[in-house]
């Protein structure tokens, strides 16, 4: 509303410029104006006669000088009393105050709604950063940790705060560069290093690389009790089509777990998957280890168009057929790692819905949904 | 003198003055302007050595050999041919390999350019146009969207 | 909402000067008296509306507004502040806002001061320089809106390119535009004359201080720029012949030109013609560098926008304006009458003679700077015409006119005695001598040019000092009386002589330095010395360092003459983070009006750094002379004689009288 009543204002003084001139009656106008050039005239014939007394000019030029200002100065008043006089036709003025009162308005106007943006608020960099955090969105709260660590880069907790939230902003990269930040200023860390594993088991669409791998390693040398790096070490060898140490590597994890766990089920899929009819490596029918491999050659855009094809074809597939828990899970996680969010709300609900008997899957999905920040 | 007189004084100066300028102009212009040439044009067309031309293209990977006493030599590519440059000189901020560049000087009789003045545009992702026109010759270039990546 | 408002107030100065070009025209047209006065308090109300939205983009940027496209691509929150304000005008749409904003301030100073000026000439300028604004604002509005929103801001914004972060960046382009859009002002005098049919005498005396204010700030602008490509590109040239330099520079040698036809028009009513002329033409080269910088036609260090459909609306306004101009020209100067007569020699044949060399020397710089352009577009070779061109034409076609400025004020008008004229020279040509012998003396015989060139320079020099000598009388009537008839002179007379002794002095530092500076390239290691011009130049080593949004390897250097240290510099090679864009910032010493100056190349690894130092003798005179000449060009400006109307004040009338008639 400010707004509007300051354009209103702006619009008004801008044609009062123009329509205060206009109603000046003539008397006024014409009382001021002094014959502009014949002062100059007047001024060129006394700066003659200094000119003179100075002894720039001798007599005869200074007297030729004279006559041939004089004959200016003569003819600028002629031609002054020539003039018509510069009376105001009632006419005239009318069309130009409407223009002032309605062609000023409706053109700035209108030509400001085409052009501008009425109603977007200004965004200094200062107000976005020190708004109250819960104001604020999770880019800007990132951004401000992000200055404080490039102002502290060994600041290690810093580190280790931000990069579970890169992770769920799906800066999987990021999210591994912090932990590893991380891991160098602090020392390791065994559940660190899984999360470093896993952000770059993410990074890499679901590909346990040999830098992943070996964070899963130390990890499990760390804690040998840790499920979780040896969960992805197990994945890592199944990827690697090492299928019978892989089936190995499931059945230990298998043998000590916790039945109620989450992880439980998508391993024991695994399990399934490596032993059954599907080949080894592909329970999920993710991308296959060349097609990874290619993604790592593209280019930055065309490797995110792949993804959005995949996944856009998993989502199909699933909506039509139906598929396992695991694979909703790898849906959802896949959209939060493009940075769709809605998109995940509405699989985690069609999952929902798809798992309504079977708590036990239905309760994996959830877990995985709420570790991803659903 | 006559008013006609004054006239032609005045109007013959003024010929004078020009025709003074114009013939420094042209004479300039034929001997001063150097042409650009692509290292297809050198090893093609046979530059007379001596001659002032502007060299342009990318500079090649790997080519760059520092010596000492502030000289450089590297090559020029348009990636159909390739010319040896030497330089001595403190070579422009943004001379980089793989990048463009563009260099005056003359060509020694052994075919190495000996160049005077290295150009590179303070743009980061500049390639001078000369050298893209020249690239786009030899089909090299793959248009505005590649070059802005 | 704050940039919103800075939006409208544009659009709202945009409809505005297209009232102001049209309703004072035709108010001049159908002589009404109302209509016309529209035109004053409409520009200045631009003028305001102008102001605004260029202070709420210079809010956008100091408070890192990321929601405005434009200060996203050219700012970075950890850019200091003065980089933040002086990046306003560092990318393309803002400098356009900062041209169009000095546009319509020089209406708003003829709207405010301009009321000695006749009604309708007033109005009808005013209108003129509306159309010019109209047509520039819309250029902004259609294709370079410095206000364009974007909805999703990012945090951080690409930085403005780190040559341009510098204090000379600061001041070199507002300077420049003034200078250059200054000339829209005498255009827009120029051609509300022809429309009104009214060319006269008092015409060039109001015409004039206009074009002096724009060629001071040009003079200054164009100074600025080249110590800033000096000591920032670090290749130690202060001027590259280059064709965005030639852009400013074409305008400024017209401009000289208009300022001295001017004068003859005024004193003498002659050259009328041709002073038109030289306005339409002086304002058309300033839109011919705009759009050489603009439309990417050029490649060269200063070109940053390469939009090609700005290209084509620029050289639409630029047909329209200059085509237009050009035509009235042609349609209304044959009703101009026959002016004044004069003899070749004499202070106008002097006049006209400067007026031949500086469009000559015009003519030359424009050939060699569209040349390539025309030469690519039409058989589409490609050529360079670099500074050998230039000195070979543009060097000998000042030489006469250097020779003749000290002539020129000496003469008499209307006909004058070239031999008296010589006689009062006579000093300042035997000093002009004496220094061509002490050249040749000091540096041998081995440069035959340079000794002469510095002759040159004294001559033009002491021509002005003699000019002066000459006019009081020194000699003749006592230093007491003397001094007392010098206090007496016309400012414009004082403003001719100093601005005369500026470009004396300009051409001495361009002399010196060019003929006598001393170069060395060497790889130098920690503790290697280099002598040079008398100098021991010793690296001590380099180091890093880490500024505000750069990193740079600073080298450290001492230097010594007779083993005593008198300086020590840190030149440096940055880097500036956001853009991964290396500069180089180079070290400099001046000692008296010489400047040691040493710029650094990469480091090798080792510790070791390629080093190029110069030693340029006498080389700040170049820019000093500058801002003597810009002086000389105020000190004219300030004569009570332009500004016609104001009352003498009686007391001081009375002592100039005294003074003259002792």
């Amino acid at each position: 509303m400010l707004f509007w009543i300051l354009i209103a204002v702006l619009t008004g003084v801008a044609a009062l410029s123009i329509l205060v001139p206009l109603s000046r009656s003539d008397r006024a106008r014409t009382a001021g104006t002094v014959s502009a050039d014949e002062a100059v005239y007047r001024e060129q014939l006394s700066a003659i006669e200094s000119e003179f007394e100075r002894g720039l000019i001798d007599a005869e030029a200074a007297e030729a000088a004279r006559t041939e200002t004089g004959r200016r100065l003569l003819a600028a008043h002629d031609r002054r009393a020539g003039q018509a006089d510069g009376a105001s036709r009632g006419g005239r003025i009318r069309t130009a105050q409407v223009l002032a009162l309605l062609g000023l308005p409706v053109a700035a106007v209108g030509l400001y709604l085409v052009l501008g943006a009425p109603g977007q608020p200004d965004l200094p960099l200062a107000q976005r950063l020190n708004a109250p955090a819960e104001q604020q969105s999770l880019e800007v709260l990132v951004a401000r940790v992000e200055r404080h660590l490039e102002q502290n880069p060994q600041d290690g907790q810093g580190w280790s705060v931000i990069a579970p939230v890169y992770l769920s902003l799906g800066r999987a990269q990021a999210s591994a560069k912090a932990y590893a930040n991380a891991l160098r200023l602090l020392g390791p860390r065994q559940d660190w290093l899984t999360d470093m594993g896993e952000a770059l088991t993410i990074a890499n669409q679901g590909l346990v690389t040999a830098d992943a791998r070996s964070a899963f390693e130390k990890a499990a040398a760390l804690d040998a009790s840790a499920v979780k790096p040896r969960f992805f070490l197990a994945i890592a060898l199944g990827q690697e089509g090492k299928t019978a140490e892989a089936i190995a590597a499931w059945e230990t994890l298998l043998e000590n777990a916790d039945e109620t766990a989450a992880w439980v089920g998508a391993a024991r899929q695994q399990l399934a998957g490596l032993r059954g009819n599907q080949p080894a490596g592909a329970p999920q029918r993710g991308p296959t280890q060349e097609e990874v491999a290619a993604s790592q050659d593209m280019a930055a855009e065309d490797r995110q168009a792949m993804i959005k094809d995949m996944v856009a074809g998993l989502a199909g597939r699933l909506g039509a057929e139906g598929g396992s828990a695991a694979e909703w899970t790898q849906l959802i996680r896949a959209y939060m790692v493009l940075g769709e969010r809605e998109k995940a709300e509405t699989a985690l609900a069609e999952a929902e819905v798809a798992y309504e008997g079977k708590p036990e899957d239905l309760s994996l999905i959830k877990d995985a949904a709420s570790q991803l920040g659903l | 003198m006559t008013r006609k007189q004054r006239r032609l004084t005045l109007i013959g100066s003024a010929g004078a003055v020009l025709a003074v300028a114009l013939a420094l102009i042209l004479f300039a212009l034929n001997d001063q302007i150097v042409f650009f040439q692509s290292p297809t044009d050198i090893t093609e067309k046979a530059v007379p050595t001596g001659q002032r031309i502007r060299l342009g293209g990318l500079v090649e990977e790997g080519s760059v050999v520092r010596s000492d006493n502030a000289e450089v030599s590297f090559r020029v590519t348009d990636m159909a041919n390739v010319v040896s440059v030497t330089y001595k000189g403190i070579l422009p901020d943004l001379f980089r390999e793989g990048q463009g560049v563009v260099t005056e000087g003359i060509i020694r009789p052994d075919g190495v350019f000996v160049a005077d003045s290295v150009l590179a545009k303070h743009d980061e992702n500049y390639i001078p146009k000369e050298v893209a026109e020249a690239l786009k010759d030899q089909g090299h270039w793959q248009g505005e969207e590649s070059a802005a990546n | 909402m704050i940039v919103e408002l800075g939006h409208f107030t544009l659009v709202l100065a945009f409809v505005l000067t297209l009232v102001q070009s049209t309703v004072p025209l035709w108010g001049a047209l159908s002589r009404d008296d109302r209509l016309m006065a529209v035109a004053p308090p409409v520009s200045v109300m631009t003028f305001l509306l102008v102001l605004v939205a260029f202070l709420v983009l210079t809010v956008a940027y100091i408070s890192s507004d990321f929601s405005v496209l434009n200060v996203i691509e050219n700012s970075h929150s950890a850019k200091p502040l003065i980089y933040k304000i002086s990046g306003v005008w560092g990318n393309h749409e803002g400098s356009m806002l900062l041209w169009v904003l000095i546009l319509v301030f020089f209406a708003a100073l003829v709207g405010l001061f301009g009321g000695n000026l006749p009604t309708d000439l007033r109005a009808v300028t005013l209108a003129v320089q509306g159309w010019v604004s109209a047509g520039f604002i819309l250029f902004l509005l259609a294709t370079s809106n410095p206000f364009t929103r974007v909805t999703n801001p990012p945090l951080e914004g690409a930085d403005l390119n780190p040559i341009l972060q510098d204090i000379g960046l600061a001041i070199h382009p507002p300077l420049l535009y003034i200078g250059y859009v200054g000339f829209s002002i005498t255009f827009s005098f120029a051609i509300a004359a022809l429309i009104l049919g009214r060319l006269d005498a008092a015409w060039a005396r109001w015409v004039r201080p206009w074009t002096l204010l724009a060629w001071c700030f040009l003079t200054l602008g164009i100074a600025m720029g080249s110590y800033w490509a000096y000591y920032e590109l670090g290749w130690g040239g202060w001027w590259f012949w280059d064709p965005v330099e030639n852009a400013s520079f074409m305008p400024w040698l017209a401009g000289t030109a208009l300022l001295h036809s001017a004068i003859v028009m005024e004193k003498r009513e002659a050259l009328k013609v041709w002073t038109v002329l030289l306005a339409i033409f002086t304002f058309s080269l300033s839109l011919l560098g705009t759009f050489l910088v603009r439309s990417g036609v050029l490649t060269s260090v200063h070109a940053f926008a390469t939009d090609p459909a700005r290209g084509v609306f620029i050289l639409g306004l630029l047909c329209f304006f200059i085509g237009g101009s050009l035509s009235l020209f042609a349609w209304r100067a044959s009703m101009l009458k026959q002016g004044g007569l004069f003899a070749p020699i004499s202070r106008e044949g002097g006049l006209v003679l400067n007026n031949l060399f500086l469009t000559a020397a015009c003519a030359a710089v424009f050939v060699g700077t569209l040349y390539p352009l025309v030469l690519d577009a039409v058989a589409g070779e490609k050529i360079s015409v670099g500074a050998p061109f230039f000195n070979l034409t543009f060097g000998p076609l000042m030489v006469p006119l250097l020779i003749a400025v000290p002539f020129g004020p000496v003469l008499s008008w209307k006909r004058g005695d070239l031999l008296a004229a010589t006689q009062r020279l006579y000093a300042a040509l035997a000093l002009a001598l004496a220094m061509v012998l002490f050249t040749f003396w000091l540096w041998g015989m081995e440069k035959i040019l340079a000794p002469l060139g510095v002759g040159l320079a004294v001559w033009v020099m002491a021509g002005a000092v003699a000019e002066i000598v000459t006019r009081v009388k020194f000699l003749s009537v006592g230093p007491k009386r003397g001094f007392d008839r010098l206090v007496g002179l016309p400012r414009s007379a004082w403003g001719t002589a100093v601005a005369h002794f500026g470009l004396g002095v300009t051409v001495l530092g361009i002399v010196t330095a060019s003929a006598f500076q001393e170069e060395r390239i060497e790889t130098m290691r920690p503790g290697d010395t280099v002598n040079l011009s008398g100098y021991e130049v010793t690296f001590d080593g380099a180091a890093p360092r880490r500024g505000p949004n750069y990193t740079e390897e600073v080298g450290h250097f001492t230097i010594r003459t007779g083993g005593v240290v008198i300086s020590e510099l840190d030149p440096s090679k940055r880097v500036y983070t956001a853009r991964q864009m290396p500069t180089t910032e180079a070290g400099i010493y001046t000692t008296g009006f010489s400047q040691l100056y040493l710029s650094m190349g990469e480091s090798r690894g080792d510790g070791a750094v390629d080093v190029r130092i110069y030693f340029k003798p006498l080389i700040t005179l170049i820019w000093i002379g500058c801002v003597v000449m810009a002086f000389g060009g105020a000190l004219s400006m300030a004569d009570r004689r332009l500004r016609i109307g104001a009352p003498k004040p009686a007391a001081r009338r009375k002592a100039a009288v005294a003074a003259a008639a002792e």
